[in-house]
């Protein structure tokens, strides 16, 4: 496992994963797509990848990163609706804030770290994501399935959600979205107990199909990562 | 929980993720109910991979999630997908091309895989009486197999090919190789055998506007066409993939989420804390914002409300339009706006803000209030301005809103009574006029004989001006007309000197006259009155002198001969304008009028002395010019056509009359003359600006011909006599 690379202890981890989960219930709550969730993330993760927890509020972070992420993906959002979003996760059942000199400050305080961040990543928040991949593969896969097999078992929207919940860790960073998209699918199709026709015959399995360069171990790997954040999730909670 | 799903899952991972279930999934009331039935079937996979504790041990975590029905369902909904457009994903050749599966596999998983109403594309390789074989060449809908080298023949029998009009064999209008287009009508797994059908009603519902029979190449799916390309030139998938333009298309992934049926705005997730049923609807972004908008536009409304107690109302009206824009719907603002608009007499806006607060309030008591109170009053403000109707509509509107309003119910009854006595002044009035109809009946034909000449003779003088003034232009026709007459002049006279007849040309001439000079009335163009109203003014100032010299020559034409006058007209004349040659020709000219009229003339000419005295008259008094020139024209006209009735009578008269008239008529002839001089003789050396001036002149021109003509006439005819 890869985990070594990350700087940190399992405290530190622990709080990206809860910031990581600030971000996607944010993006949610904001209508955000999964793509620019998901770029906020990787964003977010970057950024802390090249700086410590010490230095910076990790919920401005996010904040900036959710921002960043839909002017990069181009869903544009509103700052006050991150503002009201973001206030509301952190105080639950307020009312949302006045739009006084507060208010303008947090948002001040938000274009600031975004710029600060875009120069912490000199300016690479362009970002290849496994999602394209995913969806490719699962539409070859689903044309190469038995149709009924694949109606009955919600392979692509379970690999989704084993995507999108990736994005808890630090997963993108250490992967290949190509490896990720595969580890997703392989991981669906084995909850599902679901095997690709005649991989066992044929030349290539399909997973090889998809990334040459991508290994069974690295699969497992991906998917222990994945089991561990779901343990973290029950952890934390 | 889905049993189905439990079930394949649970024979792939045997027992030990059973086990791992129960303990998991103990409290979930789902599985209970599944666990009965689970216990029955064990029959696990024999060839299963090495056991994988900690996926399974996640599965049976996350069992309850994986195994929902609700996610079932949204993977159901693709299957009625339409066809995308091109390029919207990246079409890839069949996965197992790539996997390299051996070709009877494929076989095998074809024949267990496809199904009625798939589409398939192949060749015809015979035809027969019964029908014609085809051998497949890829799939046009469902599963898009590599399936072009499985030699997979396809009977598609006669009765389910349709007949084309033109053939009486259905079968003569197809040829071996010819590319086909069906869909499988029915499949026999076990013997592998393919029935394919032409007609449409073989297809799927959703997919009845695909064309069925023969194709080109060029329809042949994306898919093949790739596919293709892959057995020529063996490339990796991945590099296909990102070689794809469409791949690179930011949309392709939501077109590809609702082609598999995952729904973006309700996300999957398999974290128990990012279940949408955690999350209240309270919490999302509209909700917010539109809280907040409100919170914020109704401190605006205070700030406003504040403002308009110290009587600030212009940053009241700034504070309630900042709380609009901020939150358009914010009741109290639109009702604030409405009573500031109220009290500022705008009741239009008023009511239109308060029936917008209303539409989204419609308990709001202070928009009812306010807004019945506003209609009231611009029912009044109707009333004051006589909208007898309009306003009763608003009285109305005012009690469907409150009944209870008696304002508006008593203004009504006022107002209903007003209008009843107002019609039956109306009906009166009605009754009045058309009794005045009555009586007019006869002259109306008349009049609409007027109207319709005078309407031709605009149109023409319409057509006659370009860019020049309407006014010019018609002076200008009439203007060549008078100088036209008074050639004419010359002929007549000799004609009407040995001719009885005159008198019946000049009794139509004056007529003919009338419509010309006729010049219309001030209501119908008041352009034209503009274009004149500077020729007036002009003419205002010749008139002056012309007046002048005119007034000094019949002082002196009461005691000399009109010649004498006329020469020393002439030697005036000849001082103020330079153009020697011109003035004398208009004195020839003129002369020859005042020969004409001194003559012995001893007709009653005080009607022509009385025209000519009113025209004066007119032109001195009147200000306003353009009226005065319509008038006095009008009235020449009009004399003009008395006279001419008046004639034969004046004609028996004529031995009364005295001397002292034959001279005055004299003298006014030659003034006349001279008039027409004068303005003739200003005409010539005001060149440039003188078109509009050489209108008035004309026309004036016109009149003094006519009755110089006329006067003439009259003595040829006393002199026949």
């Amino acid at each position: 496992m890869d985990t070594c690379n990350v700087p940190g202890s399992n405290k530190d981890v622990k709080t990206h994963f809860k910031v990581s989960r600030f971000i996607i219930e944010a993006g949610v709550k904001l209508g955000m797509h999964s793509v620019p969730i998901a770029t906020a993330c990787t964003v977010y993760h970057k950024f802390f990848k090249e700086t410590s927890l010490e230095k910076y509020d990790p919920y401005l972070v996010a904040m900036s990163a959710i921002y960043l992420a839909g002017k990069v993906e181009e869903q544009h959002l509103r700052t006050r609706d991150i503002i009201n979003v973001c206030h509301r996760y952190q105080n639950p059942g307020h009312e949302p804030l006045e739009v006084d000199s507060k208010f303008w400050e947090l948002r001040d305080s938000i274009v600031h770290c975004e710029l600060l961040m875009l120069r912490m990543l000199n300016f690479r928040v362009s970002f290849q994501h496994p999602h394209k991949y995913l969806l490719h593969y699962l539409i070859s896969l689903n044309n190469w399935m038995n149709r009924h097999s694949w109606e009955r078992t919600p392979i692509a929207t379970a690999a989704w959600a084993l995507l999108r919940d990736s994005y808890h860790g630090d997963l993108c960073l250490r992967h290949e979205p190509q490896h990720i998209a595969v580890a997703v699918l392989y991981f669906a199709l084995q909850c599902y107990g679901i095997e690709v026709p005649s991989n066992n015959n044929a030349e290539t399995s399909w997973w090889q199909v998809f990334s040459e360069d991508v290994t069974e171990l690295t699969i497992n790997n991906i998917i222990s990562d994945l089991i561990n954040i779901y343990t973290m999730d029950t952890e934390i909670a | 929980m889905e049993k189905d799903l439990v079930r394949q899952s649970l024979s792939q991972h045997g027992p030990s993720l059973l086990s791992l279930l129960k303990s998991e999934q103990h409290e979930h009331a789902g599985f209970k109910q599944l666990l009965g039935d689970l216990s029955k079937w064990p029959q696990y996979r024999k060839e299963r991979n090495a056991e994988n504790p900690e996926l399974q041990q996640f599965i049976a975590r996350k069992a309850d999630l994986l195994f929902a029905t609700s996610w079932k369902s949204n993977s159901q909904e693709k299957s009625e997908m339409q066809e995308v457009a091109q390029g919207s994903y990246a079409v890839m050749p069949p996965l197992e091309q790539f996997m390299e599966v051996p070709s009877a596999q494929k076989r095998e998983l074809f024949f267990r895989d496809a199904e009625r109403g798939d589409i398939v594309i192949g060749r015809i390789t015979c035809i027969r009486e019964f029908g014609f074989f085809l051998e497949l060449l890829c799939m046009g809908s469902g599963i898009l197999r590599d399936i072009k080298d499985l030699k997979i023949n396809a009977l598609c029998p006669v009765r389910d090919v349709p007949s084309q009009s033109s053939h009486g064999d259905p079968l003569s209008y197809y040829q071996t190789g010819d590319l086909i287009q069906a869909a499988v009508k029915d499949i026999d797994r076990f013997h592998e055998k393919l029935t394919l059908s032409l007609h449409k009603s073989a297809l799927p519902t959703h997919q009845s506007f695909i064309k069925l029979g023969v194709i080109s190449t060029d329809d042949m799916p994306e898919y093949y066409r790739q596919s293709l390309v892959l057995s020529d030139n063996l490339n990796t998938f991945e590099k296909i993939l990102r070689q794809s333009l469409a791949f690179s298309n930011p949309s392709s992934v939501d077109i590809l989420l609702s082609k598999l049926g995952i729904d973006e705005s309700n996300p999957p997730s398999l974290i128990r804390g990012l279940q949408r049923e955690n999350f209240r609807d309270q919490d999302y972004a509209p909700f917010l914002r539109k809280k907040q908008s409100s919170s914020w536009a109704l401190k605006c409304v205070k700030h406003g409300v504040d403002y308009f107690k110290v009587g600030r109302h212009v940053d009241a009206m700034n504070e309630y339009n900042k709380a609009l824009e901020i939150d358009d719907k914010n009741v109290e603002a639109l009702v604030a706006r409405g009573a500031l608009y109220a009290t500022k007499g705008s009741l239009n806006k008023a009511i239109n803000d308060f029936e917008i607060a209303l539409e989204n309030c419609p308990n709001h008591r202070n928009a009812r209030k306010y807004l019945c109170q506003t209609l009231v009053e611009r029912g009044g403000q109707l009333e004051e301005e006589d909208k007898l109707l309009n306003a009763e509509s608003y009285y109305s509107k005012v009690l469907t809103l409150d009944e209870t309003f008696t304002e508006a119910e008593e203004a009504l009854s006022k107002l209903r009574q007003r209008m009843q006595k107002s019609l039956e002044k109306r009906e009166e009035q009605d009754e009045k006029e058309e009794k005045v109809k009555e009586k007019k009946i006869e002259t109306s034909a008349e009049k609409l004989r007027k109207l319709l000449k005078e309407e031709k003779r605009k149109k023409k003088h319409k057509q006659g001006s370009s860019s020049s003034s309407s006014s010019g232009s018609s002076s200008d026709t009439s203007s060549s007309d008078s100088h036209k007459k008074q050639k004419k002049k010359k002929r007549r006279r000799k004609l009407s000197e040995s001719s009885s007849r005159s008198k019946k040309s000049l009794s139509n001439d004056p007529s003919h006259h009338k419509e010309e000079c006729y010049s219309p009335p001030a209501n119908t163009s008041a352009s034209f009155l503009n274009h004149k109203s500077e020729v007036p003014k002009m003419l205002k100032e010749h008139d002056r002198l012309g007046h002048r010299r005119a007034s000094a020559a019949r002082d002196r034409s009461l005691s000399s001969s009109s010649f004498e006058i006329m020469e020393r007209i002439r030697g005036r004349s000849e001082d103020s304008i330079d153009s020697l040659s011109s003035t004398k020709t208009q004195a020839s000219s003129s002369r020859t009028c005042s020969e004409a009229s001194a003559g012995k003339y001893k007709s009653s000419r005080r009607d022509s002395t009385d025209l000519y005295k009113t025209e004066e008259r007119h032109r001195n008094s009147s200000l306003d010019h353009l009226e005065e020139g319509r008038k006095s024209s009008r009235k020449s006209d009009l004399n003009l056509s008395k006279h001419v009735s008046a004639d034969s009578k004046e004609r028996r008269s004529s031995g009364n009359t005295s001397g002292l008239y034959k001279t005055h008529s004299q003298g006014n002839t030659s003034r006349a003359c001279t008039d027409e001089q004068r303005i003739v003789e200003s005409d010539k050396a005001q060149n440039g600006s003188a078109a509009a001036t050489k209108c008035m002149s004309g026309d004036l021109l016109n009149i003094l011909t006519q009755i110089a003509d006329f006067e003439k006439e009259k003595g040829t005819k006393l002199k026949n006599k």
